[in-house]
């Protein structure tokens, strides 16, 4: 599998031909679809998976993988609750095949911290402004956060808000996550 | 009996972990690092997955459902259908009502509303039951729908909702200054991140479920009628709950075919509503109309408030959103009169959220009060003081505490309202109109009885435990504060477990009830705990406090010893050692002495014994106060909220940190309501067209300004055992008013029809 960069988007390309294989048949009579053989980085650690192309990235997270912090809100890509770093970059693993990143570095929240445990500058934020109520947006908002810091867009408040836009938060946390971005904002600029 | 010695926690109650310090949340830890296991996300051996097929009419008969595709698609266990899925014992209702019908069918032949459930196909991965569902093809034999309230008759009158006292509609006419309108909400949704779904498993006759729950013991017993099990053999386990705002209270017939089809099939049987489905498979806000008609005399003293509302019910369920609840109490008037109907249409049976009745009861009482202040001139501030009701006008009993003067104070002075250019649509900056608005918002105090377990472990740990539940709202922090405090043990040594049937039971989780009763029952089982320990300190032989003539001891930081000084200073632990006890437990509760086991279950598992607000000598309330400023684009009609400043009374918080989130929260779902949120219903089909969150439009952050609350609270002991009031609804209520109150200081439109969408003002 290779991937290319045009104009800033990535394009993934399909899986070559070796890759695929046939299923077994799962009620005696008729055979399931195609699985692939994937080997996904997932916080560091490679991860085997033998499943359908169809399975998004989200699914084989939660599913699969039993890496359940990555949050489903909606399936649809409107929610950024399921929002994970790709290469670095925050992303919908909703919208995300689970074959479309082979071969690429994926960080989920439960990779976000050190290994001895030491919560990233944004998770400790959000534990002290009290960013969350439910916490079931939480990882998406806190993935979307380290991007946002990131990518250079928590220079103010109105960024901040702009930035955070695509993660829904019901609870209504927004201002505390806003004060929890610019406070870790500020941590990792000094 | 020995008494123990409490001066320990008022000496520390400045100290962040005690009741009423600012504790970040315990839960906070595993929630941010992706540790928190939600419900459905327990790893089952076995799992299957389970997907829905929803009608695609609003009215009608399902004449076949062909499943032939789906049964010989990849993966499928099993395509159940009306005909196919087991039949089910009918359910008592909330109240504890008998069922209506002995049987009961999850899945609908009769459809009486889009998106009702008709088959659900199981497959042993989600896209295989996803790709076979929608080989099910049903076909239908469709009749016409009402697909909202105004197509509907006048209703069906709701007699208990009927206040009245006074002559109010003479005394209308009489009035020499009058205003009469009528303020409409639509359908509005709970919209919780968290889908709602479950797993459930079948060991023998007994069923475990893992479902995001604001009731366990409740949903509990309604799996167990359906089942016709023993409540003791259903387990509902519910960790973490990805929010709720009142959808999450009961089981619903989604829950019903998981839990039936993992009987049939003999396996754990997972299924979670896709988005759309969370908007058609349980009831939001029903869509509500209402008419307040206000005479008042010249110097703007209410005589009279003739009230008429009406909310939309389903075919075949009914649900009453009361509409006279803050209209019958906000202001003093001498002649009153509220009355209600229903409609029913082809919708899912509306449901609570956030606030159901105060929400949209002030929204028409606030905005009626705001008009007639601008009929007589009058500061809208000024007005709401002329007519403050200084007593329940409704049960004519003293508030038991009502800090609204202090909350209209101190939201006034730290908002700057006394700047307010009085005239409509006179404050501009640049292209943008300026409009500063006020409203009240008010909630009952619900209480109910409540029980909890607290272990003293060996090592020196505390366990508190119980069946309630945290949605965010902070029961794990104020349980283990409360613990902590009672029992003086630094917080970090108390452990709190939630959410699991076979824990101390808890009724249910709305109605803003739980704190305070959760919070008095933890006190209660705490402190008999303590005093066990210290009775055992000092009687058992084996103890250093053994025949040191003390009648009591004292606990602080962990740490065991006279209050006189004399004698040693032990660790819990140390104690528990020598004591040679693994373990001390006490169960306490706030149950009334003498109740039957029967009346026990009754108080967990429906809301019939909840106790009356106005009960006793008081009428029991939490208060708010909003000040909002908007900005009104004067070439598109956009609103946005530029600022906001509230000032709450809910009595003494147990942890303001989490309370002003909580508030804070409910100011933001306001916001929504007020510009953004509407189902829009399909008149052809009665479809619910806009079921995502696409189109469904909540705030999103670059809606929301910073936010300003004060706490102008004082404990009220007449409401719970720790002086606290209600906070999770309390904070949405009179939100959308100050919001079209200040869009019609800004722009002299006056919409009573949310949401305040642009189109309304151009």
């Amino acid at each position: 599998m290779t991937s290319q960069t045009h104009a800033g988007q990535t394009i993934i390309d399909p899986p070559e031909d070796g890759q695929f294989r046939n299923g077994q048949a799962t009620n005696g009579s008729t055979p399931s679809p195609t699985t692939l053989s994937l080997h996904l980085t997932i916080n560091g650690q490679t991860h085997a998976l033998e499943v359908e192309p169809r399975v998004t990235l989200l699914d084989a997270l939660r599913e699969r993988l039993h890496l359940t912090g990555t949050k489903k809100g909606c399936d649809q890509g409107q929610c950024g609750a399921c929002t994970v770093h790709v290469d670095g970059e925050r992303v919908l693993a909703c919208l995300t095949l689970a074959a479309q990143v082979e071969g690429r570095s994926v960080t989920t929240i439960e990779g976000l911290a050190g290994e001895d445990g030491t919560l990233n500058a944004v998770q400790a934020a959000f534990l002290e402004q009290d960013a969350f109520q439910c916490g079931y947006c939480t990882p998406g908002q806190i993935m979307s956060a380290v991007a946002c810091i990131r990518e250079g867009h928590a220079g103010s408040d109105e960024e901040i808000r702009e930035y955070m836009a695509g993660n829904l938060c019901r609870c209504g946390a927004y201002p505390h996550i806003v004060a929890a971005v610019r406070q870790a904002a500020q941590e990792l600029r000094s | 009996m020995t008494v123990h010695d409490m001066k320990h926690a008022a000496s520390d109650s400045a100290r962040l972990e005690a009741v009423g310090g600012r504790l970040s949340r315990v839960d906070g830890p595993a929630k941010i690092t992706g540790k928190a296991h939600y419900a459905f996300e327990q790893q089952l051996e076995g799992l299957t997955h389970a997907v829905l097929v929803s009608a695609t009419i609003a009215a009608g008969k399902v004449i076949g459902i062909d499943t032939r595709a789906a049964e010989t698609a990849p993966g499928v266990l099993a395509v159940l259908t009306p005909d196919t899925i087991m039949v089910l014992k009918g359910a008592s209702d909330w109240l504890g009502n008998p069922p209506a019908q002995p049987t009961y069918n999850p899945l609908a032949r009769e459809v009486t509303f889009s998106g009702q459930h008709i088959a659900a196909v199981v497959a042993e991965t989600f896209e295989q039951a996803v790709a076979a569902a929608a080989l099910v093809k049903v076909s239908y034999d469709e009749t016409p729908a009402i697909v909202d309230l105004s197509d509907g008759t006048d209703g069906i009158p709701i007699e208990a909702m009927t206040k009245e006292w006074g002559n109010a509609e003479a005394a209308f006419a009489a009035a020499p200054v009058r205003v009469c309108a009528a303020y409409n909400t639509p359908r509005e949704f709970q919209a919780a991140m968290e889908p709602h779904g479950l797993i459930a498993r079948w060991q023998g006759d007994e069923l475990t479920i893992w479902e995001p729950s604001q009731w366990v013991d409740g949903m509990a017993r309604t799996y167990a009628e359906w089942f016709g099990v023993p409540f003791e053999n259903v387990r509902l386990v519910s960790p973490y709950i990805g929010g709720g705002f009142g959808s999450k209270a009961l089981a619903l017939a989604h829950s019903a075919v998981a839990a039936a089809a993992a009987k049939m099939l003999g396996r754990p049987v997972k299924l979670v509503l896709n988005r759309p489905q969370n908007f058609t498979s349980y009831g939001g806000r029903a869509a509500t109309r209402q008419t307040v008609a206000i005479g008042a005399d010249k110097a703007g003293r209410i005589q009279s408030i003739v009230h008429r509302g009406v909310n939309e019910t389903a075919v075949d369920g009914m649900w009453v959103e009361p509409l006279g609840s803050v209209t019958a109490i906000m202001y003093a008037t001498p002649n009153f009169s509220s009355k209600q109907n229903v409609v029913r249409v082809n919708t899912v049976v509306p449901g609570a959220k956030r606030a159901p009745g105060e929400n949209p009861s002030a929204f028409g009482i606030e905005c009626a009060i705001d008009e007639l202040a601008y009929e007589l001139g009058i500061d809208p501030l000024e007005m709401r003081l002329i007519n403050y009701a200084e007593q329940d006008p409704q049960v004519k009993k003293p508030w038991s505490t009502r800090q609204l003067r202090e909350a209209f104070a101190a939201g006034a002075e730290a908002f700057g309202w006394a700047k307010r250019s009085p005239a409509p649509h006179s404050m501009r900056d640049g292209r943008q109109l300026v409009g500063w608005g006020v409203a009240a918002g008010t909630y009952p105090v619900r209480r109910a009885y409540g029980e909890a377990m607290v272990k003293i472990l060996a090592d020196g740990s505390v366990e508190v435990e119980s069946s309630s539940i945290d949605m965010g709202q902070g029961t794990y922090t104020i349980l283990a504060q409360t613990a902590a405090e009672t029992l003086g043990v630094p917080v970090e040594q108390v452990t709190v477990k939630l959410g699991d049937s076979l824990l101390a039971r808890a009724g249910v989780t709305g109605g803003s009830r739980l704190a305070g009763v959760m919070t008095g029952a933890v006190y209660k089982a705490a402190s008999q705990a303590l005093d066990e320990l210290v009775g055992l300190a000092l009687s058992d032989p084996r103890s250093p406090f053994h025949g040191l003539q003390a009648n009591t001891l004292a606990v602080k930081d962990g740490r065991i010893a006279s209050p006189r000084g004399e004698g040693p200073e032990l660790s819990i632990a140390e104690l528990m050692g020598m004591l040679g006890r693994e373990r001390i437990e006490a169960k306490g509760d706030t149950v009334p002495a003498g109740f039957t086991p029967e009346q026990r279950y009754n108080n967990y598992t429906t809301i019939a014994m909840a106790l009356p607000h106005t009960e006793g000598d008081y009428s029991r309330h939490s208060w708010c106060a909003h000040f909002v400023e908007v900005r009104v684009d004067e070439d598109f009609g956009t609103v946005r909220v530029s600022r906001v400043v509230s000032a709450l009374d809910s009595g003494r918080l147990y942890n303001p940190k989490l309370a002003e989130s909580q508030w804070k929260g409910g100011i933001i779902m306001g916001i929504g309501q007020a510009l953004l949120e509407e189902g829009i219903v399909d008149r052809r089909h009665g479809r619910i067209v806009n079921g995502n969150f696409a189109d469904y439009m909540l705030p999103t952050n670059a809606d929301i300004p910073d936010i300003q609350t004060i706490s102008v609270g004082i404990p009220d002991p007449h409401s719970s055992a720790l002086g606290g009031k209600g906070v999770g609804e309390l904070g949405i209520v009179g939100v959308a008013p100050a919001i079209a109150n200040a869009v019609f200081h800004a722009t002299g439109k006056r919409v009573r029809d949310l949401p305040i969408t642009l189109e309304k003002l151009i």
